[in-house]
């Protein structure tokens, strides 16, 4: 059986979900796309070569009655959405950030949960294959105990996502309660939680402008910089969002009581720490070339990747499709727990709480 | 009368303002987004101070704004458009703003201004016609949207956009379709002369005359445009003469700005580079874009020519000679790269 998928808000990441689903015709098809202004359904329709496209969500629904709905619209919509997706008998995918709130997420999860829906988030790098990589070691026992994790999520203004912010003073992200980091550090706290027990992590939250004055409106309120400390419950971790640090990068570094790993999400490679055995000068000259026949290792493996064209974009989002639609279809568990996704709605509400009032500039 | 210029800011948005203001009888409204540089504008201004003008922020991605732009006007000269950016932002930012501009000036009850809409060379469908062939205004606009790039993708829906809402409220307008725009502030290559690929330049365009027109000559035609009664209702291709082969282009940039490795692409060798391209992206699943394909570079390097005897027919002529519009142009560009060494 192929699942018959909907689409509703069709800004940038609609085009990475059209294609990964694209890319599993035997589990799932897009049968349509909807964005209330009908030239953009219109123009992911025409590029991907979709035979139904509309700006009214309830249309798409009842003329194409998909089995799954995906959300990527701005979050502020994505509650009444997946209420109406679930009343119109639709199981739920939901970019992230989920909701705005935890009330909100829950609520939306009691409400598929009563209709007998499944949800999930997006999520998508703790199936990219770094990530999946890294469990593989832990469950090996490589790592150890987890006793720290730094997450580390760097952001470009100028890139695509964020021109577009700045370039528009009324851009939806600007109207979430954490604005940018709001609408990104989903990313970098979805990494700890595998390792924190807490039901309830405790945070500590720092939040910054470091960008000169420039618009004289809410952009130049915007926190660009934001500082964590979690107690996970045994687990500590630390967690950067920046917006000026460069090259800006994306990685976790998991220390463990046996070994530690540097997980990077761009350069898609995992490597373990030198552990420095030897004696005296010999001990700090072999390190830097033990690193680098492992960083040589993991981009040969990289290669071999490519070479199977198993190395593509979105490789963590096709993966938590084919798992998202497979817990559907074979009734098996879902992919991203509902206590992990309220976990991170809980810490956002906690995160944004602070930094509401101890954000401060900082001169560049 | 008033006018009111969209995109004010950017490369061509400037002169446009310029030519404007030079040409007389109208007040100028520049209308631009807060946050916009505008030192270049401001220059300009700043050379007419008996002309009035007026500055009028706003962003088009806001209906009311769009309204607020046009408010008083008698023609609406809209530049504004993405140049950059993904997909999504191209049509948000291209095509999106544009409705909510026609959407505006549909509004007037009456006295509705003449629109003078800013196109470009890449709505034409090319990629069937005979290489070499000549394009003029009659050549039939992409018929195969899905297989171009997303710049030429949006702006080949706003005009359509355009054409829709002229036919339906009855708006006097006015396209013109510029090629590649050129000089000081201006990109230093084109596509259609070649890409650079990891350092190397692959040199696509060859021989094929590069279809340019000088920022200042398009600013001409634009004001043009907009003073000929005859014009609306028609579709203008801006192109100058005496036009320089991508070859010239390359070998200018070498000897004016700095040397840079380049290989010379023979076009049978493009298609079938094209073709494997093509071919990679699908056995692959798109693990690699499609950046070439034999349609897009049948478009852009198939060596089609571009004719601007119809604008000159509603009296313009280029202000820049292209030998002097590439001195200026190549100037700048050297001087930028001894600036960054």
């Amino acid at each position: 059986m192929s699942l018959k998928v909907g689409i509703v808000g069709c800004g940038k990441i609609a085009d990475g979900h059209v294609e990964e689903i694209q890319k599993m015709p035997e589990v799932a098809r897009v049968v349509g796309v909807c964005d209330r202004e009908p030239i953009m359904a219109e123009q992911v329709a025409m590029r991907y070569g979709l035979g139904y496209h509309t700006h009214d969500v309830e249309r798409l629904l009842a003329e194409q009655k998909p089995d799954v709905l995906h959300i990527t619209t701005p979050p502020a919509s994505h509650l009444p959405l997946a209420k109406l997706a679930v009343d119109a008998g639709c199981h739920v995918y939901v970019e992230k950030p989920m909701t705005l709130s935890l009330a909100d997420t829950r609520e939306l999860l009691q409400y598929a949960d009563r209709a007998g829906k499944k949800v999930t988030v997006g999520y998508t790098y703790l199936f990219d294959p770094p990530a999946r990589e890294m469990r593989a070691l832990i469950d090996d026992g490589v790592l150890g105990d987890i006793v720290h994790v730094e997450s580390f999520y760097g952001y470009n203004l100028a890139g695509a996502y964020g021109s577009a912010i700045l370039g528009d003073p009324n851009h939806w992200v600007l109207g979430l309660p954490g604005q940018l980091a709001h609408n990104n550090i989903d990313h970098l706290l979805n990494k700890a939680l595998e390792f924190m027990d807490a039901d309830e992590p405790r945070v500590t939250a720092h939040g910054f402008v470091r960008r000169k004055t420039r618009f004289g409106d809410a952009r130049d309120a915007m926190i660009d910089e934001l500082r964590l400390m979690i107690d996970g419950g045994g687990t500590t971790v630390f967690g950067t969002f920046s917006s000026h640090i460069r090259p800006a990068g994306h990685f976790a570094r998991v220390y463990g009581t046996k070994s530690s790993a540097h997980v990077d999400y761009l350069a898609r490679t995992v490597t373990l720490e030198s552990s420095g055995s030897l004696p005296s000068a010999i001990g700090r000259l072999v390190p830097a070339f033990e690193m680098a026949a492992r960083f040589a290792t993991a981009g040969a493996r990289n290669v071999r990747r490519f070479a199977r064209s198993e190395f593509h974009f979105f490789s963590g989002l096709r993966f938590l499709f084919s798992a998202f639609y497979e817990s559907i279809l074979a009734g098996g568990p879902l992919p991203i727990s509902y206590r992990d996704i309220l976990r991170v709605s809980a810490m956002l509400d906690d995160i944004f709480a602070q930094v509401k009032t101890a954000t401060r500039p900082v001169s560049s | 009368m008033k006018v009111v210029v969209t995109g004010c800011t950017g490369f061509l948005g400037v002169p446009t303002v310029e030519r404007l203001l030079a040409h007389g009888g109208a007040d100028v409204r520049c209308f631009l987004r807060r946050g916009s540089k505008r030192a270049r504008l401001d220059e300009v201004l700043a050379k007419y101070p008996r002309q009035k003008t007026e500055i009028t922020i706003g962003d088009l991605g806001s209906p009311e704004a769009a309204a607020k732009a046009i408010d008083g006007c008698d023609v609406v000269y809209h530049l504004a458009a993405a140049l950059t950016g993904a997909p999504a932002d191209m049509f948000l930012n291209t095509v999106v703003t544009t409705r909510h501009l026609l959407d505006a000036i549909a509004a007037r009850r009456s006295g509705r201004p003449k629109l003078v809409h800013v196109s470009s060379f890449g709505v034409y469908g090319v990629a069937t016609v005979p290489r070499g062939a000549v394009v003029d205004e009659a050549t039939p606009l992409e018929p195969h949207p899905e297989r171009r790039d997303p710049y030429s993708q949006a702006k080949l829906r706003q005009e359509q956009l355009v054409w829709e809402y002229a036919a339906k409220f009855d708006i006097p307008t006015v396209v013109l379709r510029p090629g590649v725009i050129y000089g000081p502030a201006g990109g230093a290559f084109s596509t259609r002369v070649g890409v650079n690929l990891f350092g190397l330049f692959l040199h696509l365009g060859r021989d094929n005359l590069l279809p340019i027109t000088y920022v200042d000559n398009c600013a001409e035609a634009i004001a043009a445009a907009g003073r000929a009664p005859e014009a609306v209702g028609q579709a203008y291709n801006v192109v100058d003469d005496d036009l320089v082969t991508a070859s010239r282009w390359l070998a200018l940039y070498k000897k004016r700005v700095k040397p840079i490795p380049s290989v010379r692409v023979p076009y049978p060798a493009l298609v079938a580079v094209s073709e494997l391209v093509a071919r990679y992206h699908a056995y692959s699943k798109g693990q690699l874009p499609a950046v070439f394909t034999r349609y897009k570079s049948a478009t852009t390097w198939g060596g089609n020519r571009f004719d601007n005897a119809k604008l000159k027919a509603i009296g313009w002529r280029p202000i820049v000679a292209t030998e002097d519009g590439l001195g200026r142009a190549f100037e700048y560009l050297g001087a930028e790269a001894r600036r960054a060494s």
